[in-house]
């Protein structure tokens, strides 16, 4: 449940007050009306007068406000607030922490520099190397059953024979070079084609791969 | 690695026979290459790791001459001196035969190490005749190798078996993970070559083979009857009759020594790029 905590700042609910009240209730009806209500006290340490708080109650109550619980109160305002059937709300704790969210993390890893790759030996069957900030070259072979996936774009100086999933955070201007397409599957940013669907035309041809108007090309270089 | 002298220390090389797929001729070759080295004057020691599928002594003609085995070394149960069996033609070479009773899960890797220590100290080559697979066995087989033999059908699933296994050579071995020095020194082994059949294109090419694989070509071994007869005879090729396959071998053992041999396979083709590239460097 959510509730709306109203803080109190002085001991004197005056005109002045209620005025402020009412000029929020008019900025705000749909948060403030028939919403549940928290005193918070922790502002006013100091204040336990008993009559004046039921006044200030009686008063939001009238105005379609559910005050039902205080907050930050100190022994003699909890006894205050006795009898005006408001329960002490303890704040934040109730309710696991909310988690860290993911979206922060990718945020940051975007600001590390981009961390490109380079590998000089035959990618094989069973390998999987991940370039997760940047580009990845290959100079050699990339065998059948080997994976190439990068955050940007994928180089092959040499015959792709097994996977490359360029883009793989979502960057829909990753490509794809190689020297000779074998390749099982190719995909960027997500979309992905099999050596199935792949034209024989272009079969062991030195191309490009990238992705126009959601469609994913495969394109013969020079 | 030139010439060896009997006063010289033993040169301590630790080859290891694999292959990822099964019954492409790993035991065979195995058998094969260490009584090769061992012909020429090399003191040799060939190792079963296949636990549990014991067909090297087999092979080797001596299985009827095992008491003790690696397994038992290893456990203690045995002294190595013990479990090493010398062979009856050629008195530079021993086998360490496995168990037939244990599984992979008998070898550990602190076993492995110091038997293969204590070889190192009296050995010139240690040949270790890897399991078929990926698993345990095959990488304890390959894990404190200098040189690996990685042997081939020439077609497509064996091709991409051993391309796996040379990607293991360079991620989980000692070398490996070591980083500072030479990496293992993988070689293929093309065996059961078959002209007739390539040339109907039920084959690959050697060709189309090492360009997948791109490593050098150790040798190449034709289809062979003697093969299968020399198995069943309990002879290692090398040391039966004359074929083609016992000539192909030879030429195998001497490339592996280092020498630059011709790669001759029975055929009217044209070697082609890579085997030129790599016929050289082998």
């Amino acid at each position: 449940m959510t509730a709306i905590a109203l803080r109190i700042e002085s001991d004197q609910f005056d005109d002045a007050f209620f005025e402020a009240i009412d000029e929020q209730i008019t900025k705000a009806p749909q948060l403030l009306l028939d919403a549940p209500l928290v005193l918070d006290f922790s502002k006013v340490p100091e204040f336990a007068d008993s009559a004046a708080l039921a006044d200030l109650v009686a008063k939001l109550r009238t105005r379609n406000m559910l005050v039902f619980g205080v907050q930050n109160t100190t022994d003699p305002q909890l006894e205050a607030a006795d009898g005006l059937g408001l329960i002490p709300v303890r704040i934040g704790r109730d309710g696991p922490a909310p988690e860290a969210k993911p979206a922060r993390k990718s945020k940051v890893d975007r600001l590390l520099p981009p961390d490109n790759k380079v590998i000089t030996k035959p990618v094989r069957s069973g390998q999987l190397v991940v370039a997760e900030r940047g580009d990845l070259t290959v100079i050699g072979p990339v065998s059948s059953g080997a994976e190439l996936v990068a955050a940007g774009n994928i180089h092959v100086y040499g015959p792709l024979r097994g996977r490359a999933m360029a883009g793989c955070h979502g960057d829909e201007g990753g490509r794809i070079f190689c020297r000779a397409l074998h390749a099982e599957l190719l995909a960027v940013a997500g979309l992905y084609r099999t050596s199935e669907s792949i034209e024989d035309e272009l079969r062991g041809k030195a191309v490009q791969i990238f992705l126009k108007d959601e469609r994913l090309c495969v394109e013969a270089l020079g | 690695m030139t010439t060896q002298l009997k006063d010289e220390a033993p040169l301590g090389r630790i080859v290891v026979i694999t292959s990822g797929k099964g019954g492409v001729g790993k035991t065979t070759s195995a058998a094969a290459i260490s009584a090769g080295l061992a012909q020429q004057g090399y003191k040799t020691v060939v190792i079963d790791f296949d636990v549990g599928l014991r067909n090297l002594d087999m092979i080797m003609g001596c299985e009827r001459r095992v008491v003790f085995d690696f397994i038992n070394v290893i456990q203690g149960d045995a002294r190595l001196k013990q479990a090493l069996i010398k062979d009856k033609r050629l008195d530079t070479l021993f086998i360490l035969p496995t168990s037939q009773t244990r599984d992979k899960d008998a070898l550990t890797q602190e076993g492995v190490e110091t038997v293969l220590n204590e070889l190192k100290e009296e050995f010139d080559y240690i040949i270790c005749d890897s399991p078929a697979g990926i698993e345990r066995g095959a990488q304890l087989a390959m894990y404190f190798a200098d040189e690996a033999v990685v042997v081939t059908n020439p077609e497509v699933s064996s091709v991409r078996d051993s391309d796996r296994v040379l990607g293991l050579l360079s991620s989980k071995t000692q070398r490996a993970e070591k980083g500072d020095g030479e990496p293992v020194k993988a070689r293929i082994l093309l065996t059961r070559h078959d002209q007739s059949r390539i040339d109907k294109g039920e084959m690959m090419t050697v060709d189309d083979v090492l360009e997948i694989l791109a490593v050098p070509l150790l040798g190449i071994i034709p289809e062979s009857q003697a093969v299968l007869r020399a198995s069943n005879v309990g002879t290692p090729v090398i040391l039966d009759e004359p074929s083609s396959a016992q000539t192909a071998y030879k030429d195998a053992v001497s490339r592996l020594l280092g020498e630059e041999i011709e790669m001759r396979i029975e055929s009217e083709r044209k070697p082609g790029l890579f085997q030129r590239l790599f016929g050289r460097s082998a």
